[in-house]
């Protein structure tokens, strides 16, 4: 059963861009988008190998034609680990999609972070 | 059955060099070994198998003991020849004498080996070492003959042939409807890279056993990081005669690359293990003695594609060619038709000009 959980402070959250917090028996990253500002909350275990996946870069994707790159819309989380990307709304691993990272609603009240989990 | 790689050898200088360009025929009959480069190590009784095949008497791979020898005794549909020392030409320090010597064996081979015969299906030489050269040399011979079914590169290279600078070679290939087969020779040879990976080999056994794979790998590893399938959707690539029980370890190892590096091959949307499905082919020999574990061997090329991505091929007159009874013989049964024939086919379509019941 889910429930809410207040899980940090949104100036925290903004402050460092990020904050790893402990709900229940799993670690969550709560993370701030830098393409729209708004908040991401994924499990802090990558499914490759259980790295700790929200300690990773938000990136710009890159994508092109053989011999010319260019970039994706948005940003995508790496791995710190092996570098797999995974997309910040659904979870999914882009370089092997047959791999999901658990994702978390966000939601801000009176200055706190509460993720559903 | 189609044999995907029978070797053929100039025995008569003179017969081939009155192919040449008559401005450069003096240079080419100067020189041993016609100007091609030699490995710094031989085999140690002889690469060509002239004691062990049936017949003496005429040099190893001459038209009629291929005829009667790869041909007649498997009951071979076609044979693919390729070049034997000439594939090297793609090695020689002047481009200007590969391209004479690529075009001159283009036409001996149309007028002394597919016109004699009706079997026997040509590779197109051309001086890779000069790709836009090298794609004229591709699109004259292919103009002039419908035999001629791909273009033969030889493993040894200066780069990888995913290289930008080859795409001239591969686009020319495509548009004259030619596949391209990348046969193992001439590593560490001429203006070649060592093979291997590591310097130069001291022994013959160590090219055969490392130089002969790795440059193998090396290519198939390039042509899909660079994207020449997604270039050319309709290429497909053959690789002999480097082995393939590397292969499965070699796509985990890339797929799993692909996944962390991807950035720097962002044009890379599927895994390199699938496009090496759909875009390349394997020559079985030498299929590796696995002493006693055939159906592990079998398993793991399954994993990698097999037996889709696997042709016979016998690799006729060398001294480590397999037998197409052998090669039969431990095959799973239900590859058989595949790997003797059907891929081949596939590979090849139209351009083989099989009669289909």
């Amino acid at each position: 059963m889910r429930e809410w959980h207040d899980v940090a402070s949104l100036e925290h959250v903004i402050r460092d861009g990020r904050a790893i917090v402990r709900v229940g028996g799993r670690e969550i990253g709560v993370l701030v988008d830098p393409s729209d500002g708004s908040l991401k909350a994924l499990r802090n275990r990558c499914p490759h190998v259980g790295s700790p996946l929200c300690r990773g870069t938000l990136r710009t994707r890159e994508s092109g034609t053989p011999g010319a790159y260019s970039l994706e819309e948005g940003k995508v989380l790496r791995c710190p680990h092996h570098g797999w990307e995974f997309d910040l709304v659904s979870g999914v691993c882009l370089d092997d999609p047959g791999m999901r990272v658990a994702v978390y609603e966000v939601k801000v009240l009176g200055g706190r972070v509460h993720v559903l989990a | 059955m189609i044999d995907c790689d029978i070797h053929h050898v100039i025995a008569d200088q003179a017969d081939f060099l009155s192919y040449m360009d008559p401005a450069q025929r003096e240079w080419f009959q100067t020189r041993g070994d016609l100007g091609l480069p030699g490995y710094p190590w031989s085999h140690p009784f002889g690469f060509a198998n002239d004691e062990g095949l049936l017949e003496p008497g005429y040099a190893p791979g001459a038209l009629e003991r291929i005829s009667r020898e790869a041909l007649d005794a498997y009951g071979a549909d076609v044979g693919i020849l390729h070049a034997n020392d000439a594939s090297t030409v793609s090695l020689m320090a002047s481009p200007y004498r590969a391209a004479a010597f690529a075009r001159a064996h283009n036409d001996w081979v149309r007028e002394q080996w597919l016109d004699g015969e009706p079997r026997l299906r040509g590779s197109i030489l051309c001086p890779a070492q000069d790709p836009l050269a090298a794609a004229r040399e591709i699109q004259r011979a292919a103009a002039t003959d419908d035999r001629f079914v791909e273009v033969l590169l030889c493993a040894g290279s200066e780069r990888p042939y995913g290289e930008p600078r080859y795409l001239p070679i591969f686009e020319a290939a495509a548009e004259c409807g030619l596949q391209v087969a990348i046969h193992t020779s001439g590593e560490g040879m001429g203006i070649a890279a060592p093979g291997g990976g590591a310097g130069a080999h001291t022994f013959y056994i160590e090219w055969h056993t490392v130089g002969s794979a790795t440059s193998v790998m090396s290519h198939l590893v390039s042509l899909i990081c660079n994207g020449i399938f997604e270039r050319l959707p309709t290429l497909k690539v053959m690789l002999l005669e480097g082995g393939v029980a590397w292969l499965p370890g070699l796509l985990w190892r890339l797929d799993t690359n692909w996944r962390g590096l991807r950035a720097e091959v962002p044009w890379l949307e599927r895994r390199p293990s699938e496009i090496m499905r759909d875009h390349v082919r394997f020559s079985t020999q030498p299929l590796e003695h696995t002493d006693g574990h055939d159906s592990l061997l079998f398993e793991m090329l399954e994993a990698a594609g097999a037996p889709d991505i696997l042709c016979f091929a016998s690799d006729y007159p060398h001294w480590d060619w397999d037998d197409p009874k052998f090669v039969i013989n431990r095959l799973p049964k239900a590859w058989r038709a595949k790997v003797m024939h059907e891929n081949a086919a596939a590979f090849y379509g139209d351009k083989l000009g099989l009669v289909t019941a």
